[in-house]
């Protein structure tokens, strides 16, 4: 009887979760996965279509337009904020003059929600009622259609998203850093070893664990920006950022064509599963650091 | 001592249970409503009066933004938990989980409504909500910036005869940015319901009015994308309502726009919220003809509801000669019904009536256009993309209606398929 309870004891302790996990990830995602093989406007029962929607994303020419404008945001945002999440870890783990205030200056938006974020930055940078215009006023400069230019709300989206999660990143970095012993540096001071030859040689390939830790989360938190951008541009001007995920609450939502919009889900989930496999696989390249 | 609270408890459970049935034989009505103006407020008084003849009905309003009201209603029904009733600007869109009134209110009950609103309620034969109140298309300006100007602006009857070509009013607003504190000249809703006035004062439409052609890919059609765009080059109507989602009602209502392009369901919250400057409803001006787009709002029930019967007897209610009479006036609104077309508004008649009048002018493509609301929701964000890429100047005029002209008859094709 004993043994028996020992042994179901740690199931029991994680079927909690497992029955969320269950609920709310599990079984959305199969339905999803059903439903893309259906055509559904949600009011009425799903019709079984096969392969039709697939197809129809294929041949879509918006498809590849909205991914391919997707992938300039994702592969703008992941190294942004993964080379300036590390150079601010870098410096906020030195012995420098209000260290902990700095940290959490920089930590403080990831403790806000996206839609929080987006209506910020969309206060700051709006053409007529924004802060940033009315300063630019004050100082006699002409104002900048920060959110009306495509180029311009595209590098603004970037910037909110980078200027979001950063400081998450960051306290990854950390604890990475604070992981290595300072042995190494000691010894590599002693061979002569510069700073610079000090962070290639030491500090990067031992932050290779969290780095590829970072790398994936960024790149699926990118590819799933939505709140943010919804809030802040509506995906515009006209569709220059709407991206992937804004497209399918789109056609979801609002064409009410959720077949389509599941078929969508799966390419991205397809793309984001596809992607953290190359960067485990690039990653274990070269072995464990340490060794 | 523990005895006693055993007795106590039971007693307690007992009262509990007895109370549940009569708490069972309460109808909670479900209703998803919107609101652009006091409406909201007009309608619980209405609930109140409701309710004093039918205490046994209790009613949870759902107020959703209008720009989630779909998606909110959509999600319910996909749940497997619709509403009892919604409030919907286009009911063909949530057909196919609207109930069937043919039965229950009848088709003849219609000939008490404008005939405009017939066809946005009958959707292949069976009527699946109630109209109550009608839109009107129209503009909205700032009387202090005109007089700064001295610009006179048609708003009486006796001006019709003179009314401003859009040349005219173009250049009537680019001089009112001159001569007085406004920035831009216009504010011009993110409507494509709203740009599709000036299509119709070109001469255009979207559709034949038996709906058998797609006619957007006309002259009229690129001249009226054309203007729209010379009015962004102009900076008359700033571009960071159509290209950054701007809220026009805050730019006009800040006194940062001379104009604002509208209708008649924004004068409750101009009435309550404007105070630094006067203002006043005109004419719009004319292309080649005059025109508004008719609208409407109606309240449908939902066939998988548990509470068809008590919400189709709301409905009669709220859409009876004399509720719907008040719920107008309080509101502001136009009725839909035909016997509450003289109503006592306490406040800005002469505006109901410019509203009316340019109703009265306007061609029928701007009445079956609209209800042809299966193809309309369907092409609604096209024709958006469309005029924001013109302004973009990533396509032009010709290409824009091009575009829509081509996607509507996929859509229709789809539809038909």
């Amino acid at each position: 009887m004993y043994r028996w309870k020992k042994k179901i004891a740690p199931y029991l302790f994680v079927l909690p979760n497992l029955i969320i996990f269950g609920i709310f990830i599990v079984f959305p995602a199969l339905f999803g996965f059903y439903v893309s093989f259906t055509e559904w406007d949600v009011l009425t029962s799903p019709e079984f279509i096969g392969l039709g929607n697939f197809i129809k994303l294929f041949q879509s020419a918006e498809f590849w337009t909205i991914l391919s404008r997707t992938l300039i945001y994702v592969f703008s945002v992941v190294p942004i904020t993964f080379g300036l999440s590390m150079v601010l870890a870098i410096i906020l783990d030195r012995n420098i003059k209000a260290k902990g205030f700095f940290r959490a200056i920089f930590y403080l938006p990831t403790m806000l929600s996206f839609i929080v974020i987006g209506v910020s930055w969309r206060w700051i940078l709006g053409n007529n009622f924004g802060i940033l215009n009315y300063l630019l006023d004050l100082a006699g400069m002409a104002p900048v259609n920060w959110l009306t230019n495509a180029t311009t709300a595209t590098i603004m989206v970037i910037f909110a998203t980078v200027w979001a999660r950063v400081g998450y990143f960051m306290v990854m970095f950390i604890a990475g850093l604070q992981g290595i012993p300072g042995v190494y540096y000691e010894a590599a001071k002693i061979d002569g070893a510069s700073k610079w030859q000090q962070f290639r040689h030491i500090t990067f390939p031992l932050l290779k664990p969290t780095s590829l830790v970072v790398v994936v989360l960024s790149t699926i938190q990118a590819f799933k920006m939505f709140g943010l951008i919804k809030v802040m541009t509506t995906g515009g001007p006209g569709d220059s950022t709407t991206y992937l995920v804004q497209e399918i609450y789109q056609q979801a939502f609002q064409v009410g064509d959720m077949g389509y919009a599941s078929a969508m889900s799966v390419m991205l989930f397809l793309i984001l599963g596809l992607l953290t496999i190359v960067q485990f696989k690039v990653s274990n390249r070269g072995g464990n650091a340490y060794e | 001592m523990r005895k006693n609270l055993f007795i106590t408890i039971t007693a307690l459970l007992l009262v509990g249970l007895m109370a549940v049935p009569a708490f069972a034989q309460e109808t909670v009505l479900d209703f998803v409503w919107f609101s652009d103006g006091v409406e909201g407020e007009v309608l619980k008084d209405i609930i109140d009066d409701y309710q004093e003849e039918n205490p046994d009905v209790e009613f949870n309003i759902i107020e959703v933004p209008y720009n989630e009201l779909n998606t909110k209603i959509k999600t319910m029904v996909a749940g497997g938990n619709p509403p009892d009733l919604a409030r919907v600007s286009n009911p063909g869109e949530l057909s196919s989980a609207l109930l069937n009134l043919n039965d229950s209110i009848g088709q003849d009950y219609l000939d008490n409504f404008v005939e405009s609103t017939h066809p946005y309620v009958m959707v292949d034969g069976e009527m699946l909500a109630v109209p109550i109140d009608v839109t009107a298309n129209g503009i909205i300006y700032n009387k202090d910036y005109f007089e700064a100007a001295g610009i006179d602006v048609p708003d009486t009857e006796e001006e019709l005869d003179d009314l401003w070509t859009w040349e005219e009013w173009a250049n009537a607003l680019e001089k009112v940015v001159e001569e007085s504190n406004a920035r831009y000249g216009l504010a011009y809703d993110y409507s494509p319901h709203r740009w599709s006035t000036l299509l119709y004062q070109a001469g255009g439409s979207f559709f034949s009015k038996d709906w058998s052609e797609v006619t957007i890919n006309s002259p009229e059609g690129e001249r009226a994308v054309e203007f729209f765009v010379e009015l962004h080059d102009r900076n008359i109507i700033p571009e960071s309502i159509w290209l950054g989602g701007e809220n026009p009602n805050t730019l006009f209502r800040s006194g940062l726009t001379a104009m604002h392009f509208a209708g008649n369901w924004m004068l409750t919250n101009y009435r309550d919220n404007i105070e630094n400057f006067d203002w006043g409803v005109a004419y719009m001006p004319k292309g080649k003809i005059r025109s508004s787009v008719v609208g409407g709002k109606f309240v449908a029930g939902f066939k998988d509801s548990d509470n068809k019967e008590a919400a189709v007897d709301f409905l009669k209610y709220f859409s009876s000669q004399k509720v719907n009479a008040k719920f107008c006036e309080e509101s502001l609104f136009l009725s839909a019904r035909t016997d509450n077309s003289k109503l006592n508004y306490s406040f800005g008649s002469d505006m109901f009536e410019i509203f009316s009048n340019e109703l009265a002018v306007s061609p029928p493509e701007a009445g079956s256009d609209w209800a042809y609301n299966e193809a309309m929701s369907r092409i609604y964000d096209d024709i958006r993309q469309n005029v924001v890429k013109s302004i973009q100047k990533e396509i032009t005029p010709k290409e824009a209606v091009e575009n829509i002209e081509e996607l509507a008859e996929s859509e229709i094709e789809d539809m038909e398929n």
